[in-house]
């Protein structure tokens, strides 16, 4: 591999299927050093699998992996001494304590330094319950020793599967602020999740992967800017007139309307264009009685997986991808 | 070394040591005792006593003791291994060390190791235990405890400790083994007993072949000549090899369940 200097993860081709089932379609990540990487994808794209290769969990049909600056493959077990994950949901002995299960994990692989534990103890919130048993914890609870256990070796990468499933939102925000922090440190962190608006908040670069390929990868402003969207609200029985005007825009297939609500219209154009859009309605004299600029994250995210029926019919969101018959390997979304 | 440690921390905060050695300790000492209580009573032939009183009786009580700890701590030993190994896969546990980077074999070994090393504790302190409770059944049906100091006896002690150490880990090994192999607690658990009663059933049209099993061998290597060997929970007597030849049948199995263990950790997929 060549040109991946800075990169602190890097994958080129990654393929896996479990039986029949594809779960990676040849998958090319690349995770800059020093910052959080939001990973994100609709229930079944691979982002758990991902996790899995990237710890020897599990091994590629085929692909590479550079973990910190050097290959991974099956004899290179050492490289994940700089490695922490928490891979779907974390896992621990029910009959020991959370202080005692972190303890028995720093038994194996990388050295851990004294009094690390308490340390980890502390940032999690989770000090005064250290001494129950796990058997006993909540959900969030279970949660917050998993990122604890993750950070155990103090690792140069973080790995963090869906890290925020069930944290209470001040969980959630000391969960960013503590991510950010290890970043502005040096260290990369690899999280993957569902929930947009908090990778909006904390990543630096995000990767959309739909049905286990990479639809888009880059620094999230520049993605946001590049794949806005602009939505406008018009009277009913000016839609179709609307909507023809703005094809002048937004091209044949960037602009849209659902069932859901079908007097607001979506245009796929930057947001600062919002203007433009709104003078060109007028120009055919159509006036709008609504007009935003929804370049969030979660457009962008509908859009190249596919969760818009409009966009190509690779399946909704909530029909899960990957889920439905006739989905081949090469499905992906159609924004790419 | 931090390893093995943190396996033996791990079994003794572990019900199911508890409950194994409980029951162990537990069932000994109630037969024993029960022994004592009733060998007078009242109405039995002198025949009928001679033989329940050989039973607290030393030096034999020594013989009594350590094959009813053999013969049922087989069992317990496969149960006990099942639940041990696949609990690492049933919680996920592995999945943690895996993803440290920790070595999948050295893992799975080390975690064998620190089972022998409590089985080893646990049938030396159920012996112990059930010596004081022939003791207690002894006094109670007044019978003299000379033959405690007995030197012959003494003498074979710790040869037979050590082959019925061997014997019980070789058969936790298996249930190890099998447990590793089906990726899951309750069912390694289930497999575990029934390969063990399973064994015992076949050799009743499977003599020859059966012989040299898992459980059959282990019940044969601590055989004495003297000693009932291994009657509890061995069901039918059959034909078995002799002691000799077991001890070394019994490494082998011991050796053949680890490496499989091991082997198929180490190639396992963890994506559960
Ligand atoms: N152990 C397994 N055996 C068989 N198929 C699997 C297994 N694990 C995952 N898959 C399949 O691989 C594909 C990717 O699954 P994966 O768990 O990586 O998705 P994900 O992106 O993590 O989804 P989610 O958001 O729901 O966690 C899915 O089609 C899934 O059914
Ligand atoms: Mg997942």
């Amino acid at each position: 591999m060549t040109g991946m200097d800075g990169l602190a993860l890097a994958t080129r081709g990654l393929r896996k299927s479990y039986g029949s089932q594809v779960a990676l379609a040849g998958l090319d990540l690349s995770v800059p050093k020093g910052t959080v990487y939001g990973f994100l994808g609709p229930n079944g794209a691979g982002k758990t699998t991902t996790m899995r290769l990237l710890t020897g969990l599990i091994h590629p049909d085929s692909g590479s992996i550079e973990l910190l600056g050097r290959p991974f493959g099956r004899r290179d077990r050492h490289r994940l001494f700089g490695v922490g994950a928490l891979i779907e949901s974390p896992a621990f002995y029910p009959f020991l304590s959370g202080r005692q299960n972190l303890r028995e994990l720093a038994a194996t692989g990388a050295p851990t330094a004294p009094g690390r534990i308490e340390e980890l103890l502390d940032l999690t919130g989770l000090r005064d319950r250290a001494g129950d048993k796990v058997s006993t914890y909540s959900l969030g609870m279970k949660q917050r020793l998993g990122i604890a256990a993750a950070l155990l070796s103090d690792p140069a990468l973080l790995l963090l599967d869906e890290p925020a499933n069930g944290l209470d939102p001040a969980g959630m925000v000391a969960m960013r602020e503590t991510l950010r922090h290890l970043a502005a440190n040096g260290k990369t962190v690899f999280v993957s999740s569902h929930l947009l608006g908090e990778m909006q908040q904390m990543a630096d670069i995000v990767g959309i992967i739909a049905a286990g390929r990479l639809v888009r990868e880059g620094p999230i402003q520049q993605l946001l800017n590049s794949e806005g969207t602009v939505r406008v609200r018009v009277a009913p029985d000016e839609v179709a007139r609307a909507t023809a005007t703005l094809r002048t825009l937004g091209g044949q297939e960037g602009v849209m309307s659902t069932v859901a609500e079908p007097d607001w219209i979506s245009v796929r154009v930057t947001s600062d264009r919002v203007g433009e859009v709104n003078r060109t309605l007028a120009e055919a004299g159509i006036w709008a009685t609504g007009l935003e600029s929804g370049n969030d994250l979660e457009m962008l995210f509908l859009g190249l997986t596919g969760g818009e029926p409009v966009q190509g019919g690779e399946g909704t969101f909530f029909g899960m991808a990957g889920a439905g018959p006739g989905r081949g390997p090469a499905g992906t979304g159609s924004g790419a | 070394m931090r390893l093995f440690l943190s396996g033996l921390r791990k079994l003794v905060r572990r019900q199911a040591t508890w409950v194994t050695f409980g029951l162990l300790a537990g069932l000994l000492v109630l037969i024993v005792v029960a022994v004592g209580a009733t060998a007078n009573r009242p109405g039995a032939s002198s025949a009928e006593r001679a033989a329940t009183l050989s039973l607290v009786t030393f030096p034999g009580a020594y013989d009594v003791i350590l094959s009813f700890i053999l013969g049922l701590g087989g069992l317990f030993a496969v149960i006990y291994g099942a639940a041990v190994a696949g609990s690492e896969w049933t919680f996920g546990t592995l999945k943690n060390a895996v993803a440290r980077g920790e070595s999948r074999s050295r893992y799975t070994l080390l975690s064998f190791a620190s089972i022998a090393v409590v089985i080893a504790v646990g049938l030396v302190a159920a012996f112990a235990i059930g010596l004081v409770a022939a003791l207690v059944g002894a006094t109670l049906a007044g019978v003299s405890t000379s033959g405690l100091t007995d030197a012959a006896t003494l003498s074979r002690l710790p040869q037979q400790f050590a082959r019925g150490w061997l014997a019980i880990i070789e058969e936790g090994a298996l249930g190890f083994a099998i447990a590793t192999l089906a990726r899951s607690q309750l069912a390694g658990i289930g497999a575990g007993i029934g390969l063990y009663f399973g064994e015992t059933f076949a050799g009743i049209f499977l003599p020859d072949i059966v012989k040299y099993l898992p459980f059959n061998v282990a019940t044969a290597s601590v055989a004495t000549g003297t000693a009932t060997g291994g009657g509890f929970g061995g069901g039918a007597r059959i034909a078995s090899v002799d002691a000799n030849t077991a001890i070394v049948l019994v490494g082998l199995w011991l050796i053949g369940a680890l490496v499989v263990a091991a082997l198929f950790t180490e190639r396992a997929e963890i994506s559960g």
